[in-house]
Formats: C-alpha cells, sequence, structure tokens
C-alpha cells in the first residue's frame, strides 16, 4: 500500500515538473519557431519572390532545411489568421 | 603553403584583354616560370590568338605554359548536380517532386554565371599550386566586377544568417536543457554549412586583396570611352578594398589623339603597348611582337614581374 501510495507520488510530482517546464518554455519555443520562420524565409525567399542571398548561399543551404520548408509550407495555413495564432501562444480565451 | 601567384587581366570588351593575358603568359614562360593560362571570359579568345582548339583541359602551348578555356555551363552544372543529390537524399519521400524540372530553371537564375567563375578560380588555386603563375584572361567589366565582388558580397549575408542562426541554435539549446535536462543536442547543420561557407569566402576574399598572391592588370585604350570604364573599375575595385596594379595602356598610336590621361591614375603604374601593325594570331606574331617589334614590352613585363620573381619558386 505504502509503496502503491509513493509511486503514485513520484509520478505526480514527475508529471508536475514536466507541465512546469513545459508551460516554462512555451513562448520561448513559439519565439524559437518564428526566429526558424525567418530563417527560412531569409534563405528561401527567392523561391516565394523574396529578396534573397547570392544564389548559392540558398542552393548550398537549401539540402540542410527540411525543416524550415516545411514550417513555410505550414506558415501558409495561419498566414491568415496571425491574432487567433497569438491568443492560441499566449493561451487566452 | 605553396601557392600561385594570380595574374588577372580585366577591363573592357575588345580593349586586348586578351592578347595582352597571352603576351604576358609567353613572356613569364620564356623567362623559365611554370604558367597556367586561363580564359575565364565565356567569349574566349585565347584559342584564336594561339591558333589552337583549346578547351577545359591544359594544353600545351610552349614549355612552361599550358592554356585553359573553361567551361563556364560544365561547372553550373556540376554544382546543381551535386545539390541536387543531396537534396534528394533529404527529401527522398517527395518522390513526386519534379527536381530535373526545378533545377533546368535553376541553371538560369543570376549570380550562377559569377559563382561558377569563383568555383573555376578556386579549383586553379588549389590544383595547380605547384605553378608559379596563374594567368587570368577575365570577362568584360560588368561579370568581372561582380566575380571579384562576390565573396565580399556573400559574407555580409552570411554574417547576418550566422547571428541568426545562433540566436535560433541558443534558444534551441535553452528549451532542451529545461525541458530534456542537459540531453546532448545534436550539432546543426545548417551553422556548420554557413561557418564552411564563411571560410571559403573569406579566403577568396583575402586572395584577391592580398597583393603578394593577386596582381590585377587593368586594360584599356586611348580612347574615351575606355578611360571613363576604366576609372569606374577601379573606384568599384577600390569598394572592395581590391587596388589595380597596373594599367596596360594597349593599342596606342603615335599619331592619333590620346584621352589617356595618367593623372587620373595617378598612383597606379602605367605600362605602354603600342599598337601592333599586324594581327596578334599565333605564336609567331606574339612573339616577334614580344623581340623584335616591340623589345620595350618585354622589358616593361620584365619589370613588373620582377619583384613577383621572389615570391614565385625557386627553379
Amino acid at each position: 500500500m505504502l509503496r502503491f501510495l509513493k509511486n503514485k507520488l513520484t509520478l505526480f510530482f514527475k508529471t508536475s515538473e514536466q507541465v512546469a517546464r513545459g508551460k516554462a518554455v512555451s513562448v520561448i519555443e513559439t519565439e524559437l519557431e518564428e526566429l526558424e520562420h525567418i530563417f527560412g524565409i531569409l534563405v528561401l525567399g527567392s523561391y516565394v519572390g523574396m529578396p534573397s542571398p547570392p544564389v548559392h548561399i540558398s542552393l548550398d543551404l537549401m539540402p540542410l532545411m527540411e525543416r524550415e520548408l516545411i514550417m513555410m509550407m505550414e506558415k501558409i495555413d495561419t498566414a491568415n489568421e496571425p491574432i487567433a495564432q497569438l491568443f492560441s501562444t499566449l493561451d487566452i480565451g | 603553403m605553396a601557392r600561385a601567384i594570380n595574374l588577372f587581366f580585366m577591363g573592357k570588351g575588345g580593349v586586348g584583354k586578351s592578347s595582352c593575358s597571352a603576351l604576358n603568359a609567353v613572356s613569364l614562360a620564356e623567362s623559365g616560370h611554370k604558367v597556367l593560362l586561363v580564359s575565364l571570359d565565356p567569349a574566349h579568345n585565347l584559342s584564336d590568338i594561339f591558333s589552337l582548339k583549346l578547351n577545359h583541359k591544359p594544353t600545351k602551348i610552349l614549355p612552361g605554359l599550358k592554356a585553359i578555356e573553361i567551361d563556364q555551363n560544365r561547372w553550373i552544372k556540376a554544382y546543381l548536380k551535386d545539390i541536387q543529390r543531396q537534396v534528394k537524399k533529404t527529401y527522398s519521400y517527395l518522390s513526386a517532386f519534379n527536381l530535373d524540372h526545378y533545377f533546368k530553371i535553376i541553371r538560369h537564375s543570376p549570380g550562377l554565371e559569377e559563382y561558377a567563375l569563383l568555383m573555376a578560380f578556386r579549383y586553379f588555386v588549389d590544383h595547380y599550386s605547384d605553378y608559379d603563375f596563374l594567368v587570368f584572361d577575365m570577362p568584360p567589366t560588368a561579370l568581372a566586377v561582380k566575380f571579384f565582388g562576390l565573396p565580399s558580397l556573400s559574407l555580409i549575408w552570411i554574417e547576418q544568417l550566422y547571428s541568426l542562426r545562433k540566436e535560433i541554435i541558443d534558444k534551441r539549446e535553452l528549451i532542451t536543457r529545461i525541458r530534456l535536462l542537459n540531453k546532448e543536442m545534436e550539432r546543426d547543420k545548417v551553422l556548420r554549412r554557413i561557418n564552411e561557407l564563411r571560410s571559403e569566402c573569406q579566403d577568396v576574399r583575402d586572395i584577391f586583396q592580398d597583393r603578394t598572391w593577386t596582381r590585377i592588370h587593368l586594360v584599356m585604350n586611348s580612347d574615351e570611352l575606355s578611360h571613363a570604364e576604366s576609372r569606374r573599375i577601379v573606384d568599384d575595385l577600390a569598394d572592395l578594398d581590391i587596388s589595380i596594379d597596373y594599367i596596360i595602356h594597349n593599342k596606342m598610336q603615335p599619331h592619333v589623339p590620346c584621352s589617356f590621361n595618367s593623372a587620373t591614375f595617378a598612383d597606379i603604374p602605367v605600362l605602354e603597348f603600342p599598337c601592333s601593325e599586324s594581327p596578334l594570331i599565333g605564336m609567331d606574331a606574339l612573339q616577334r611582337f614580344l623581340d623584335a617589334d616591340h623589345a620595350r614590352v618585354r622589358s616593361q613585363l620584365h619589370a613588373c614581374h620582377m619583384p613577383l620573381k621572389s615570391f614565385a619558386r625557386p627553379d
């Protein structure tokens, strides 16, 4: 019985700690995502009509930027609802 | 590190860059140096000047002198093929993505032309370091200035991208530390590639700016247009911290009005090459011009290469 209680308590504290850690970094994660998005646009912007670095820099980095490319694609879905996205990030409503 | 000395010949179209670079290369080879003459001009003239069929492989012209006309499209194709291979490897799940079609379009992207020249230049510097001199016959002004400016321009972008990437990695590390308690992070491949690009661009820019290993000859004629364009070339290269070492006043004619004003290029030594009475085509014509008709040309070339000889490898 005592062991059962101890295990439950340990699990409770571990979960609480994970939730606290998750909450602590959620805003930084959003900021990171935005930075990665800006990086993607800067390097690969020429493919969507943005000013871009010399073409060899884009081409050299493109094979390594799978994550940024996927983010650029996903961003298309939320690009027309920036306020909704901000509210979601700040956990409002 | 053993390295060849790079001699560039640039100027307005039609002023005689190819002839001057050929005369220079022949003169150096005849004085016992090992010389590679490279045409970076997409509209090659060296084959016509030497009356030989040159290509992308070194062709022997004289003992100690070989010449190459680079194939720009070949460099672009090889570069894009490598990128395409890497993209296919990374995005292998995108089987429906028609990469060949996209890369056929990318081949015509602005900026790839000068990058192809830069790749070729780096190749020759790396693979012909056992030569004494690499003599480069450059394309006309616009492309040549872009060629010299590309490393500096790339570095401006690379520095900005590096700072941004570093910020991303710092934030990513912070998140990993909080979430996963100091779990070892995978090294960022993008940052590593940016660092490699930075070091490549810095190396080339340093070579262009280093007066020990690089000499730039600006070829011009007596006419006003050539004079004005040459002035702009000097200013454009000065913005890149690259200086012109010699001006070659080419095709000088004694009784033709001359717009050349040496005061405009006050601190740059001027070499005077007279107009040849016969076309400078074929090795005999080049040697005759250097030896019999205008021995002063050879003596000027010798004089300007004298300080370089101490850097060139002893025989």
